[in-house]
Protein backbone atom coordinates (compact mmCIF):
# COMPACT_ATOMS: atom_id res chain seq x y z
CA UNK A 1 0.00 0.00 0.00
CA UNK A 2 1.25 3.47 -0.91
CA UNK A 3 2.44 5.67 1.92
CA UNK A 4 -0.15 8.11 3.23
CA UNK A 5 0.95 11.73 3.57
CA UNK A 6 -0.69 15.14 3.93
CA UNK A 7 -0.01 18.08 1.64
CA UNK A 8 -1.28 21.65 1.85
CA UNK A 9 -1.66 24.32 -0.84
CA UNK A 10 -3.21 27.78 -0.81
CA UNK A 11 -6.28 27.51 -3.06
CA UNK A 12 -9.86 28.80 -3.27
CA UNK A 13 -8.96 31.53 -0.79
CA UNK A 14 -7.90 29.20 1.98
CA UNK A 15 -5.53 26.39 2.88
CA UNK A 16 -6.44 23.08 1.32
CA UNK A 17 -5.09 19.97 3.02
CA UNK A 18 -5.26 16.60 1.31
CA UNK A 19 -4.32 13.29 2.92
CA UNK A 20 -3.80 10.14 0.87
CA UNK A 21 -1.14 8.58 -1.29
CA UNK A 22 0.93 10.94 -3.44
CA UNK A 23 -0.74 10.20 -6.77
CA UNK A 24 -4.22 10.66 -5.33
CA UNK A 25 -3.19 13.90 -3.63
CA UNK A 26 -2.01 15.29 -6.96
CA UNK A 27 -5.32 14.32 -8.61
CA UNK A 28 -7.22 15.90 -5.71
CA UNK A 29 -5.36 19.20 -6.01
CA UNK A 30 -5.96 19.24 -9.78
CA UNK A 31 -9.70 19.06 -9.12
CA UNK A 32 -9.51 21.86 -6.55
CA UNK A 33 -7.46 23.99 -8.95
CA UNK A 34 -10.04 23.44 -11.69
CA UNK A 35 -12.86 24.50 -9.39
CA UNK A 36 -10.77 27.49 -8.32
CA UNK A 37 -10.20 28.62 -11.93
CA UNK A 38 -13.90 28.29 -12.76
CA UNK A 39 -15.44 29.80 -9.67
CA UNK A 40 -13.01 32.32 -8.23
CA UNK A 41 -14.54 35.76 -7.82
CA UNK A 42 -11.01 37.20 -7.87
CA UNK A 43 -10.08 35.93 -11.35
CA UNK A 44 -11.63 38.28 -13.94
CA UNK A 45 -12.06 35.52 -16.54
CA UNK A 46 -13.49 32.77 -14.35
CA UNK A 47 -16.98 31.50 -15.21
CA UNK A 48 -18.23 33.30 -12.12
CA UNK A 49 -16.68 36.66 -13.04
CA UNK A 50 -17.98 36.36 -16.62
CA UNK A 51 -21.49 35.89 -15.21
CA UNK A 52 -21.08 38.94 -13.00
CA UNK A 53 -19.65 41.07 -15.81
CA UNK A 54 -21.82 40.07 -18.76
CA UNK A 55 -24.85 37.91 -17.88
CA UNK A 56 -27.15 40.92 -17.43
CA UNK A 57 -26.54 41.77 -21.11
CA UNK A 58 -26.22 38.38 -22.77
CA UNK A 59 -26.44 34.72 -21.77
CA UNK A 60 -23.13 33.36 -20.46
CA UNK A 61 -22.24 29.73 -21.05
CA UNK A 62 -20.41 28.04 -18.19
CA UNK A 63 -18.55 24.79 -17.54
CA UNK A 64 -20.53 21.76 -16.35
CA UNK A 65 -18.90 22.11 -12.92
CA UNK A 66 -20.03 25.71 -12.52
CA UNK A 67 -23.50 24.74 -13.74
CA UNK A 68 -23.66 21.96 -11.15
CA UNK A 69 -22.85 24.39 -8.33
CA UNK A 70 -25.39 26.96 -9.56
CA UNK A 71 -28.06 24.25 -9.85
CA UNK A 72 -27.47 23.20 -6.27
CA UNK A 73 -27.45 26.83 -5.14
CA UNK A 74 -30.90 27.24 -6.75
CA UNK A 75 -32.03 24.05 -5.06
CA UNK A 76 -31.06 25.33 -1.61
CA UNK A 77 -32.50 28.80 -2.28
CA UNK A 78 -35.85 27.21 -3.10
CA UNK A 79 -35.89 24.84 -0.16
CA UNK A 80 -34.63 27.35 2.39
CA UNK A 81 -37.15 29.96 1.20
CA UNK A 82 -34.31 32.26 0.27
CA UNK A 83 -32.17 31.90 3.40
CA UNK A 84 -29.44 30.59 1.12
CA UNK A 85 -29.08 33.14 -1.67
CA UNK A 86 -25.92 33.52 -3.76
CA UNK A 87 -27.24 36.72 -5.38
CA UNK A 88 -28.03 38.42 -2.07
CA UNK A 89 -24.65 37.26 -0.75
CA UNK A 90 -22.95 38.80 -3.79
CA UNK A 91 -24.70 42.15 -3.37
CA UNK A 92 -23.67 42.23 0.29
CA UNK A 93 -20.10 41.22 -0.56
CA UNK A 94 -19.73 44.04 -3.08
CA UNK A 95 -21.33 46.56 -0.71
CA UNK A 96 -18.88 45.65 2.05
CA UNK A 97 -15.84 45.53 -0.26
CA UNK A 98 -15.41 41.82 0.44
CA UNK A 99 -15.45 41.01 -3.29
CA UNK A 100 -13.83 43.11 -6.04
CA UNK A 101 -15.60 44.76 -8.94
CA UNK A 102 -13.74 43.84 -12.13
CA UNK A 103 -13.30 46.07 -15.18
CA UNK A 104 -16.64 46.42 -16.87
CA UNK A 105 -18.52 44.76 -14.02
CA UNK A 106 -21.64 46.70 -13.06
CA UNK A 107 -22.61 47.38 -9.46
CA UNK A 108 -25.30 44.91 -8.43
CA UNK A 109 -28.84 46.18 -8.72
CA UNK A 110 -30.61 42.89 -8.02
CA UNK A 111 -30.14 41.11 -4.70
CA UNK A 112 -32.43 38.11 -4.96
CA UNK A 113 -31.76 34.64 -6.33
CA UNK A 114 -34.86 34.70 -8.53
CA UNK A 115 -33.14 37.36 -10.68
CA UNK A 116 -30.84 34.66 -12.00
CA UNK A 117 -32.02 32.27 -14.70
CA UNK A 118 -30.46 29.05 -15.83
CA UNK A 119 -31.07 26.85 -18.81
CA UNK A 120 -28.67 23.94 -19.11
CA UNK A 121 -25.22 25.51 -18.90
CA UNK A 122 -26.40 28.99 -19.85
CA UNK A 123 -26.82 31.69 -17.21
CA UNK A 124 -28.71 34.96 -17.51
CA UNK A 125 -29.23 37.78 -15.02
CA UNK A 126 -32.41 39.84 -15.31
CA UNK A 127 -30.58 42.86 -13.90
CA UNK A 128 -26.96 43.59 -13.00
CA UNK A 129 -26.13 41.36 -10.06
CA UNK A 130 -23.20 39.71 -8.37
CA UNK A 131 -23.24 35.98 -7.77
CA UNK A 132 -21.08 34.87 -4.84
CA UNK A 133 -20.46 31.13 -4.68
CA UNK A 134 -18.31 31.43 -1.56
CA UNK A 135 -20.94 29.61 0.50
CA UNK A 136 -21.04 26.48 -1.63
CA UNK A 137 -18.17 26.21 -4.16
CA UNK A 138 -15.59 25.26 -1.56
CA UNK A 139 -17.68 22.25 -0.58
CA UNK A 140 -18.14 21.33 -4.23
CA UNK A 141 -14.37 21.51 -4.79
CA UNK A 142 -13.84 19.17 -1.83
CA UNK A 143 -16.33 16.67 -3.28
CA UNK A 144 -14.63 16.78 -6.70
CA UNK A 145 -11.24 16.26 -5.08
CA UNK A 146 -12.57 13.19 -3.27
CA UNK A 147 -14.00 11.81 -6.54
CA UNK A 148 -10.67 12.43 -8.32
CA UNK A 149 -8.77 10.67 -5.54
CA UNK A 150 -11.08 7.66 -5.64
CA UNK A 151 -10.67 7.50 -9.44
CA UNK A 152 -6.92 6.89 -8.96
CA UNK A 153 -7.72 3.80 -6.92
CA UNK A 154 -6.95 5.43 -3.58
CA UNK A 155 -8.85 3.58 -0.85
CA UNK A 156 -8.83 6.18 1.88
CA UNK A 157 -8.33 9.91 1.98
CA UNK A 158 -9.33 13.21 3.49
CA UNK A 159 -9.75 16.66 1.95
CA UNK A 160 -9.99 19.76 4.14
CA UNK A 161 -10.56 23.12 2.48
CA UNK A 162 -10.54 25.61 5.33
CA UNK A 163 -12.86 23.54 7.49
CA UNK A 164 -15.01 22.06 4.72
CA UNK A 165 -13.97 18.44 5.09
CA UNK A 166 -14.81 15.18 3.32
CA UNK A 167 -13.27 11.82 4.13
CA UNK A 168 -13.53 8.34 2.66
CA UNK A 169 -12.20 4.89 3.38
CA UNK A 170 -12.75 1.99 5.75
CA UNK A 171 -11.65 3.89 8.86
CA UNK A 172 -13.52 6.92 10.23
CA UNK A 173 -11.57 10.19 10.25
CA UNK A 174 -11.41 12.13 13.50
CA UNK A 175 -12.31 15.80 13.09
CA UNK A 176 -12.11 18.46 15.75
CA UNK A 177 -14.60 21.33 15.60
CA UNK A 178 -13.09 24.50 17.03
CA UNK A 179 -14.48 27.80 18.23
CA UNK A 180 -13.69 30.14 15.35
CA UNK A 181 -12.53 33.06 17.50
CA UNK A 182 -9.77 31.31 19.42
CA UNK A 183 -9.56 27.86 17.79
CA UNK A 184 -10.49 26.22 21.09
CA UNK A 185 -11.67 22.61 20.67
CA UNK A 186 -15.39 22.32 21.31
CA UNK A 187 -16.47 19.04 19.77
CA UNK A 188 -15.12 15.86 18.22
CA UNK A 189 -16.75 14.22 15.24
CA UNK A 190 -15.84 11.09 13.31
CA UNK A 191 -16.31 11.37 9.54
CA UNK A 192 -16.94 8.13 7.73
CA UNK A 193 -17.54 8.43 3.98
CA UNK A 194 -19.15 11.78 4.49
CA UNK A 195 -18.51 15.45 5.04
CA UNK A 196 -18.56 18.18 7.64
CA UNK A 197 -18.50 21.96 7.35
CA UNK A 198 -18.46 24.84 9.80
CA UNK A 199 -19.43 28.44 9.16
CA UNK A 200 -19.10 31.29 11.56
CA UNK A 201 -20.13 34.90 11.95
CA UNK A 202 -17.08 35.88 13.96
CA UNK A 203 -14.64 38.24 12.29
CA UNK A 204 -12.23 35.89 10.60
CA UNK A 205 -12.90 36.30 6.90
CA UNK A 206 -15.79 33.90 6.56
CA UNK A 207 -18.53 36.18 7.83
CA UNK A 208 -19.05 37.76 4.42
CA UNK A 209 -21.21 34.88 3.30
CA UNK A 210 -23.61 34.83 6.19
CA UNK A 211 -26.64 36.91 5.45
CA UNK A 212 -28.76 36.75 8.58
CA UNK A 213 -28.20 35.64 12.11
CA UNK A 214 -30.63 34.08 14.54
CA UNK A 215 -30.33 34.26 18.31
CA UNK A 216 -26.76 34.44 19.54
CA UNK A 217 -25.12 31.63 17.62
CA UNK A 218 -21.64 32.29 16.32
CA UNK A 219 -21.05 29.14 14.34
CA UNK A 220 -22.89 26.23 12.77
CA UNK A 221 -21.48 22.81 11.99
CA UNK A 222 -23.21 20.46 9.59
CA UNK A 223 -22.49 16.81 8.89
CA UNK A 224 -23.83 15.60 5.53
CA UNK A 225 -23.14 12.91 2.93
CA UNK A 226 -21.32 15.46 0.73
CA UNK A 227 -19.35 18.64 1.40
CA UNK A 228 -21.29 20.87 -1.00
CA UNK A 229 -24.53 20.32 0.92
CA UNK A 230 -22.75 20.56 4.28
CA UNK A 231 -21.23 23.90 3.19
CA UNK A 232 -24.54 25.38 2.00
CA UNK A 233 -26.49 24.04 4.99
CA UNK A 234 -24.24 25.80 7.50
CA UNK A 235 -25.52 29.10 6.09
CA UNK A 236 -29.14 27.95 6.29
CA UNK A 237 -28.71 26.79 9.90
CA UNK A 238 -27.12 30.11 10.90
CA UNK A 239 -29.93 32.01 9.20
CA UNK A 240 -32.46 30.53 11.59
CA UNK A 241 -34.82 29.94 8.68
CA UNK A 242 -37.96 27.99 9.66
CA UNK A 243 -37.14 25.69 6.75
CA UNK A 244 -33.86 24.59 8.39
CA UNK A 245 -35.13 21.27 9.70
CA UNK A 246 -36.63 20.32 6.37
CA UNK A 247 -33.42 21.24 4.57
CA UNK A 248 -31.36 19.08 6.94
CA UNK A 249 -33.78 16.19 6.34
CA UNK A 250 -33.55 16.55 2.56
CA UNK A 251 -29.77 16.29 2.70
CA UNK A 252 -29.82 13.59 5.41
CA UNK A 253 -27.72 15.98 7.43
CA UNK A 254 -27.27 16.82 11.10
CA UNK A 255 -26.24 20.09 12.66
CA UNK A 256 -25.24 21.84 15.84
CA UNK A 257 -24.76 25.49 16.67
CA UNK A 258 -22.33 27.10 19.06
CA UNK A 259 -22.86 30.33 20.97
CA UNK A 260 -20.30 32.94 21.93
CA UNK A 261 -19.49 31.19 25.20
CA UNK A 262 -18.81 27.89 23.42
CA UNK A 263 -22.05 26.15 24.42
CA UNK A 264 -23.25 23.60 21.88
CA UNK A 265 -26.85 22.91 20.93
CA UNK A 266 -27.94 20.25 18.46
CA UNK A 267 -30.33 21.60 15.86
CA UNK A 268 -33.57 19.71 16.34
CA UNK A 269 -35.30 19.19 13.07
CA UNK A 270 -39.09 18.94 13.29
CA UNK A 271 -39.15 15.54 11.63
CA UNK A 272 -42.12 13.65 10.27
CA UNK A 273 -43.10 10.91 12.71
CA UNK A 274 -42.11 7.43 11.57
CA UNK B 1 -37.19 6.94 14.33
CA UNK B 2 -35.69 10.36 14.76
CA UNK B 3 -32.00 10.14 15.46
CA UNK B 4 -30.69 11.47 18.70
CA UNK B 5 -29.22 14.85 17.88
CA UNK B 6 -26.19 14.43 20.09
CA UNK B 7 -25.08 10.99 18.95
CA UNK B 8 -22.87 12.08 16.09
CA UNK B 9 -20.57 14.39 17.99
CA UNK B 10 -18.94 14.49 21.40
CA UNK B 11 -18.56 17.70 23.32
CA UNK B 12 -15.11 18.60 24.56
CA UNK B 13 -15.62 19.28 28.28
CA UNK B 14 -15.25 22.98 29.06
CA UNK B 15 -12.77 22.16 31.85
CA UNK B 16 -10.36 20.53 29.42
CA UNK B 17 -10.83 23.28 26.88
CA UNK B 18 -10.13 25.90 29.55
CA UNK B 19 -7.00 24.22 30.86
CA UNK B 20 -5.56 23.82 27.40
CA UNK B 21 -6.75 26.77 25.38
CA UNK B 22 -5.57 26.69 21.81
CA UNK B 23 -2.19 25.06 22.09
CA UNK B 24 0.29 26.56 19.65
CA UNK B 25 -0.06 23.96 16.97
CA UNK B 26 2.61 23.41 14.34
CA UNK B 27 1.88 21.32 11.32
CA UNK B 28 4.74 20.22 9.10
CA UNK B 29 3.68 19.03 5.66
CA UNK B 30 6.93 18.81 3.75
CA UNK B 31 10.63 19.43 4.26
CA UNK B 32 12.46 21.89 2.03
CA UNK B 33 14.12 18.91 0.40
CA UNK B 34 10.85 17.12 -0.31
CA UNK B 35 9.33 20.24 -1.84
CA UNK B 36 12.36 20.82 -4.08
CA UNK B 37 12.18 17.22 -5.24
CA UNK B 38 8.43 17.40 -5.87
CA UNK B 39 8.73 20.63 -7.84
CA UNK B 40 11.97 19.98 -9.74
CA UNK B 41 12.55 16.22 -9.76
CA UNK B 42 15.95 15.38 -11.16
CA UNK B 43 17.19 18.97 -11.31
CA UNK B 44 20.34 20.20 -9.61
CA UNK B 45 19.62 22.86 -7.01
CA UNK B 46 22.14 25.68 -6.91
CA UNK B 47 21.96 27.93 -3.86
CA UNK B 48 21.35 31.47 -5.03
CA UNK B 49 20.16 32.93 -1.74
CA UNK B 50 20.04 36.70 -1.67
CA UNK B 51 21.11 39.29 0.86
CA UNK B 52 19.26 42.35 -0.38
CA UNK B 53 20.79 45.79 -0.64
CA UNK B 54 18.75 48.63 0.83
CA UNK B 55 17.95 49.83 -2.68
CA UNK B 56 16.68 46.37 -3.69
CA UNK B 57 14.50 46.09 -0.61
CA UNK B 58 12.99 49.50 -1.29
CA UNK B 59 12.31 48.68 -4.94
CA UNK B 60 10.72 45.30 -4.12
CA UNK B 61 8.64 46.85 -1.35
CA UNK B 62 7.41 49.55 -3.71
CA UNK B 63 6.56 47.06 -6.46
CA UNK B 64 4.80 44.56 -4.19
CA UNK B 65 3.37 46.81 -1.46
CA UNK B 66 4.87 44.43 1.11
CA UNK B 67 7.67 44.65 3.64
CA UNK B 68 10.78 42.84 2.44
CA UNK B 69 13.04 40.62 4.55
CA UNK B 70 16.79 41.19 4.58
CA UNK B 71 17.52 37.82 3.02
CA UNK B 72 15.71 35.37 0.80
CA UNK B 73 16.34 31.65 0.40
CA UNK B 74 16.49 30.99 -3.34
CA UNK B 75 17.77 28.08 -5.41
CA UNK B 76 18.23 27.94 -9.13
CA UNK B 77 17.07 24.63 -10.59
CA UNK B 78 19.37 23.46 -13.36
CA UNK B 79 19.32 20.54 -15.76
CA UNK B 80 22.67 20.27 -17.47
CA UNK B 81 23.60 23.74 -18.66
CA UNK B 82 20.06 25.15 -18.74
CA UNK B 83 18.00 26.83 -16.06
CA UNK B 84 14.67 25.07 -15.55
CA UNK B 85 13.30 27.34 -12.86
CA UNK B 86 13.63 28.90 -9.46
CA UNK B 87 12.84 27.39 -6.07
CA UNK B 88 12.14 29.87 -3.28
CA UNK B 89 11.45 29.20 0.39
CA UNK B 90 9.65 32.03 2.12
CA UNK B 91 7.63 32.69 5.24
CA UNK B 92 4.75 34.98 6.02
CA UNK B 93 3.19 36.04 9.27
CA UNK B 94 -0.57 35.85 9.10
CA UNK B 95 -2.98 37.20 11.66
CA UNK B 96 -2.53 34.27 14.00
CA UNK B 97 -0.02 32.05 12.29
CA UNK B 98 3.38 31.69 10.75
CA UNK B 99 3.48 29.98 7.41
CA UNK B 100 6.56 28.64 5.64
CA UNK B 101 5.99 27.82 2.02
CA UNK B 102 7.88 26.97 -1.13
CA UNK B 103 7.28 28.45 -4.55
CA UNK B 104 8.45 27.06 -7.88
CA UNK B 105 8.89 29.64 -10.63
CA UNK B 106 9.43 28.90 -14.31
CA UNK B 107 12.62 30.39 -15.86
CA UNK B 108 10.52 33.34 -17.04
CA UNK B 109 9.09 34.05 -13.63
CA UNK B 110 5.63 32.44 -13.68
CA UNK B 111 4.35 30.61 -10.61
CA UNK B 112 4.48 26.89 -11.30
CA UNK B 113 3.46 25.54 -7.93
CA UNK B 114 3.07 26.53 -4.29
CA UNK B 115 3.33 24.12 -1.37
CA UNK B 116 2.84 24.93 2.28
CA UNK B 117 5.79 23.48 4.23
CA UNK B 118 4.85 24.43 7.77
CA UNK B 119 1.87 26.06 9.39
CA UNK B 120 2.15 27.24 12.95
CA UNK B 121 -0.90 28.59 14.73
CA UNK B 122 -0.34 30.95 17.60
CA UNK B 123 -3.87 31.66 18.75
CA UNK B 124 -3.84 33.39 22.07
CA UNK B 125 -0.13 32.91 22.46
CA UNK B 126 2.66 35.40 22.37
CA UNK B 127 4.32 35.89 19.04
CA UNK B 128 7.75 34.38 19.34
CA UNK B 129 9.29 36.13 16.45
CA UNK B 130 12.94 35.61 17.32
CA UNK B 131 12.51 31.91 17.93
CA UNK B 132 10.80 31.49 14.63
CA UNK B 133 13.44 33.35 12.70
CA UNK B 134 16.14 31.28 14.34
CA UNK B 135 14.66 28.22 12.78
CA UNK B 136 15.35 29.34 9.26
CA UNK B 137 18.37 31.60 9.45
CA UNK B 138 21.33 29.80 8.00
CA UNK B 139 19.23 26.88 6.89
CA UNK B 140 21.03 25.22 4.03
CA UNK B 141 19.46 23.16 1.37
CA UNK B 142 19.57 19.53 2.35
CA UNK B 143 19.14 20.11 6.04
CA UNK B 144 16.06 18.21 7.10
CA UNK B 145 13.29 19.97 8.92
CA UNK B 146 11.98 18.00 11.82
CA UNK B 147 8.69 16.49 10.83
CA UNK B 148 5.85 17.06 13.21
CA UNK B 149 3.37 14.64 14.65
CA UNK B 150 -0.10 13.78 13.49
CA UNK B 151 -1.99 16.37 11.57
CA UNK B 152 -5.21 17.52 13.17
CA UNK B 153 -8.28 17.75 10.98
CA UNK B 154 -9.94 20.92 12.07
CA UNK B 155 -13.35 22.23 11.08
CA UNK B 156 -13.71 25.82 12.18
CA UNK B 157 -13.98 29.07 10.39
CA UNK B 158 -12.09 29.44 7.16
CA UNK B 159 -8.54 30.69 7.45
CA UNK B 160 -7.67 33.20 4.80
CA UNK B 161 -4.70 32.47 2.56
CA UNK B 162 -4.39 36.15 1.65
CA UNK B 163 -1.00 36.45 3.39
CA UNK B 164 0.38 33.84 1.02
CA UNK B 165 -0.95 35.79 -1.94
CA UNK B 166 0.83 38.90 -0.61
CA UNK B 167 4.03 36.91 -0.10
CA UNK B 168 3.96 35.47 -3.60
CA UNK B 169 3.49 38.97 -5.02
CA UNK B 170 6.65 40.03 -3.17
CA UNK B 171 8.53 37.00 -4.54
CA UNK B 172 7.44 37.81 -8.09
CA UNK B 173 8.74 41.36 -7.61
CA UNK B 174 11.98 39.84 -6.30
CA UNK B 175 12.25 37.75 -9.47
CA UNK B 176 11.50 40.77 -11.65
CA UNK B 177 13.97 43.11 -9.96
CA UNK B 178 16.77 40.80 -8.82
CA UNK B 179 16.70 37.18 -10.05
CA UNK B 180 15.80 37.86 -13.66
CA UNK B 181 19.02 39.75 -14.27
CA UNK B 182 21.14 37.41 -12.14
Amino acid sequence: MAERVTRCRPLIGTFVEITGDEGAIEAGFEAIERAHRLMSAHEPDSDLSRINRFAHEQPVEVDSWTAAVLERAFFWSRHSEGAFDVVAAGAAAIASGYLPLHDGQPRPVAAHWTRMEMCGRTVKLQKPACVDLGGIAKGFAVDRAVAAMKATGCESGLVNAGGDIAGFGPQPWPVQVVQPSDRRAIANVAISNGAIATSSVLPDGSSGHVLMLAGGQVSATVCAPNAMDADALTKIVLSGSPATGRCLDIAEAQAFVVDRGGAIAAVQAPRVAA
Amino acid sequence: MPQSGASWFTIVPAAIAAVAPAPACATVYMSVEQAAHAMFAGAKMVDRSITFTDAQRKAIAKASRASVPKTQHVWEAREGSSRVGWFIVDRVLGKHEYITYAVALTPDGAVKRIEILEYRETYGGEVRNAGWRQQFVGKKFGSQLKLGGDIKNISGATLSSRHITDGVRRLLATWQLVLRNG
